[in-house]
């Protein structure tokens, strides 16, 4: 991953992006019924992206283990948010723990609560993985991600378990996820030019500097951690209001998979990067599916075996980083080309 | 209790095969390989689809299919990112593996493909007026031939010198005359082969094969390679075994809250990784030469 | 025809060039010091010549082939060998499997125990500690080690990256009283020092880099002429 990242403001840089994922979300997400679910999706995806472009970029560790706190986020608002009397019916023969069923929030606090909760959860894990280096990150990330499933997967007193919970209230509403992620751009984007981003950066390379600029690793580590995993928390939350449900097989392996991928081929050092990623992955990911169908794609029509979408996708992933680690957008973030002036 | 011990002993032997495989690849490379539990899912394919044959062919056709894919990886993707940062080849090998799965699936179907393996390896037989199951023993003493073996290869073959002086330092043993790709072929190769065995001890016992099939068992083995020690091969073997035993006796030990196994034992590697970064065999807080 | 011509060598690391001109040449059994202020570029050099880096341009003829970008495992095979800066031996594994370990540099796999017993002979430390680990030998002793582990190969050409670091006056002199009887077996060697009047004195000729270039050429005479030496070093009027 190249070393980009920006360091100065600059409106373009900021703005660039929020007014490009404005158009799309009014182009794309209005032309047809279908269209509009992808981008509500997309807008989700795109803010777990920003999640880890946050850590990741900037730190330079890989965390396998963010989708922990999706699906922690997501529980956590589907479960305030759902119909009392569907928690009722559906899980508590089940064995739902009584105190969980009857709470029931508005759906902005209940996000909001998610976020925090993520935080927190975050926080405690990551008191303990920010020490680690390297491998031991990754693997440990990935153990988080595993203790999660495996607990929400088999535990009935606190969810639905292996089940899907039905009736998570719906946001129907682009302009309203479209809100949740500017905000969500507009933080990363000021953690990222910050003396966070910045120190993590300037220490990724060698550790060993740090302490001797009298900082802290482990200390930005953590705080860029922590907010990664309230975004990414938030990330679940809205996910569960477009799905209308919450699944813990949602936010397993597949989910890590295609958002790591979108930030690896969008370019973990940028904003720009996370969100050119989102767009391509989602873009090519439909087309592909179309193909699979044999529907035409923009009047063309071209099959493709059942299952080879999947392969591709991969590919793509792959072959990004072995073409260009650093992304479609090679670590830059959104800049108007300049013309005329070489 | 015979038994328990027995499965602890056997699911120790099985992982620490699995982490070795990973550990020969990870000690000339630096390169934790996702991929290797496509490698072993492919041998079980293999293993399952070719029951029509003698055994022995079977395993021998399901070794060389195995070494294959593993050479195949090697040349066409990880050769490419020698050198390149860490990060990279550990998100470039969750990579592969996803592909891999995914092709899978494309070749096989997402539906379980059976077929009994070797059904003279099933069942209990009587001891001492104990009941005890074949497999159990049979996977001790698969474990125990091979990871001998392996022992002589690497302690006592000129092969096995250039494998530990090239994880000790590449840069030097290249100095030396050490030829680097076809050290590190040799290692994919040799991790295929114990992917294979690692395949058939799994599948006498779940012959069940989906896409997936080796990717539980890879990433318990990379949380034993983690535990035991990146550093050496001898701490790769270990810590897979200790991951198997732990697992077992777990499974044994908690009864209905068995299904939490794997949180404990990962919350058991998150300790062991806070008191000892490097893993057990390491000297309390290295710098890791990741 | 030189055994090995280095001609305008430009090396470094990333876009920094360490080396932005060297050349110099190496008859069969003769030897030549190079020497040059820390940082120069000294061990860069070597590191391009042995392969362990690639050179950004220039030529580098060895026994009549060019050997510049290659593999050092390929170049090892063609008879140039270099001990590395710090020695590097392998400290886990014993003193037999770092000289084992030698051997696989050899073009001629045949006659692998008669090299081991030469190397045995010149270096006794090796049969004494035999199999404990290289590790645990001081720092004159695993000098020794590193020196016969790129000799068993049986090179044409020794490189060696300041085999005096780290080590005291009585072993420095062992060590190099040693390299005297390699010279005089007929391998070619080059030596890179950073203290000048070690290798001065002893080289056929030395060059002096400084700046990444050639700066002077010094002979054994001007290794008692210490103000020339002290010139040539640090530069004129600086």
């Amino acid at each position: 991953m190249k070393h980009g990242g920006v360091t100065k403001f600059s409106i373009q840089n900021l703005l660039g992006p929020i007014i490009v994922l404005v158009l799309l979300t009014h182009f794309v997400g209005s032309a047809s019924t279908s269209l509009q679910l992808i981008t509500q999706f997309a807008l989700c995806l795109f803010v777990m992206v920003l999640a880890l472009q946050v850590f990741v970029g900037n730190s330079g560790v890989l965390s396998f283990g963010h989708g922990a706190f999706a699906l922690i986020g997501s529980y956590i608002s589907a479960m305030l948010t759902a119909p009392v009397n569907i928690k009722d019916n559906a899980l508590s023969m089940n064995q739902l723990w009584q105190p969980l069923v009857s709470p029931q929030v508005n759906i902005y606090v209940a996000l909001l609560i998610s976020a925090a909760v993520s935080a927190l959860i975050a926080a405690v894990t990551g008191v303990f993985l920010m020490r680690l280096n390297g491998l031991a990150a990754g693997i440990a990330t990935f153990a988080l991600l595993g203790v999660a499933y495996n607990v929400f997967f088999n535990n009935k007193k606190i969810g639905p378990g292996s089940q899907a919970l039905p009736g998570v209230p719906l946001i129907e509403n682009n302009w309203i996820l479209l809100l949740l992620a500017v905000i969500s751009l507009v933080l990363v984007y000021f953690i990222n030019i910050s003396k966070i981003g910045r120190t993590l950066r300037a220490t990724r390379e060698d550790p060993m500097a740090a302490p001797a600029l009298g900082i802290s690793i482990f200390k930005v580590r953590l705080i860029s951690f922590i907010i990664s995993g309230a975004i990414a928390g938030l990330a679940g939350g809205m996910y569960s209001h477009v799905a209308g449900t919450f699944q813990v097989q949602d936010y397993y392996l597949e989910f890590t998979f295609i958002t790591l991928s979108m930030l690896i081929v969008g370019g973990s050092a940028s904003i720009w990067g996370a969100l050119v990623g989102t767009f391509i992955i989602t873009a090519v990911g439909q087309v592909l599916l179309m193909m699979e169908q044999d529907l035409p794609v923009f009047g063309i029509q071209v099959q493709i075996p059942l299952g080879s979408r999947a392969v591709i996708i991969a590919l793509t992933f792959v072959g990004m980083l072995l073409w260009r680690s650093s992304g479609v957008t090679n670590g830059k973030e959104f800049r108007i080309p300049k013309i005329g002036r070489k | 209790m015979v038994q328990s011990i027995l499965d602890a002993i056997s699911l120790g032997g099985l992982y620490s095969l699995a982490a070795l495989g990973l550990g020969l690849v990870f000690g000339v490379m630096r390169l934790v390989n996702f991929a290797h539990a496509e490698l072993i899912t492919i041998a079980a394919y293999t293993l399952v689809l070719t029951t029509q044959f003698p055994l022995a062919i079977s395993l021998l056709f399901t070794i060389i299919v195995t070494v294959f894919v593993a050479l195949l990886m090697e040349i066409s993707i990880y050769r490419r990112l020698r050198g390149v940062n860490p990060a990279i080849m550990l998100i470039a090998s969750f990579g592969l593996s996803t592909v891999l799965q995914r092709v899978y699936e494309l070749m096989f179907g997402a539906l379980p493909r059976s077929a009994v393996v070797a059904p003279f390896l099933r069942g209990d037989f009587k001891i001492a007026g104990l009941s005890i199951t074949i497999s159990s023993i049979i996977t001790i003493v698969l474990t125990i031939v091979i990871l001998l073996a392996m022992g002589y290869l690497v302690e006592r073959t000129s092969l096995g010198l250039q494998l530990r002086a090239a994880s000790a330092d590449f840069k030097t043993a290249r100095l030396l005359g050490v030829r680097s790709n076809r050290l590190i072929s040799a290692a994919f190769g040799l991790s295929g082969v114990l992917a294979a065995c690692v395949a058939l001890i799994l599948v006498i016992q779940n012959p069940q094969i989906s896409p997936y099939y080796g990717l539980n068992i890879t990433i318990l083995s990379l949380v034993g390679i983690v535990i035991g020690g990146i550093a050496s091969l001898r701490g790769a073997a270990l810590g897979g075994f200790i991951v198997g035993v732990v697992l077992s006796s777990l499974n044994t030990l908690l009864g209905n809250g068995r299904v939490y196994a794997y949180s404990w034992l990962f919350l058991l590697v998150l300790v062991i990784l806070l008191v000892r970064p490097g893993g057990l065999l390491s000297k309390g807080s290295e710098l890791e030469r990741v | 025809m030189a055994l090995l011509e280095v001609t305008n060598l430009v090396a470094g690391y990333g876009k920094v060039e360490v080396i932005s001109d060297v050349s110099f040449s190496l008859e069969p059994g003769k030897s030549i010091g190079i020497v040059g202020p820390n940082g120069v570029g000294k061990s860069t050099l070597l590191q391009a010549i042995a392969g362990g880096i690639a050179p950004k341009s220039g030529s580098i003829i060895f026994d009549g082939k060019s050997i510049a970008g290659k593999k050092p495992e390929d170049i090892v095979r063609l008879g140039l060998s270099l001990v590395p800066e710090g020695r590097q031996i392998f400290s886990g594994l014993s003193v037999k499997e770092n000289l084992a370990l030698g051997l696989t540099g050899r073009r001629n796999k045949k006659g692998a125990t008669e090299a081991i017993l030469k190397m045995r002979e010149l270096f006794p430390v090796l049969s004494t500690h035999e199999n404990h680990q290289a590790g645990m030998l001081s720092g004159g002793q695993q000098q020794q080690l590193a020196i016969a582990r790129a000799l068993i190969s049986e090179p044409k050409v020794l490189l060696l990256d300041e085999p005096s670091l780290g080590l005291a006056p009585t072993v420095i002199t062992d060590v190099f009283e040693r390299l005297k009887e390699i010279i005089g077996m007929g391998t070619a060697v080059v030596i890179v020092e950073q203290r000048a009047n070690l290798v001065t004195s002893f080289a056929e000729k030395t060059i002096v880099i400084r700046d990444g270039k050639v700066q002077a050429t010094l002979t054994p005479a001007d290794a008692a002429n210490s103000e020339s030496l002290q010139r040539s070093y640090f530069g004129a009027g600086e």
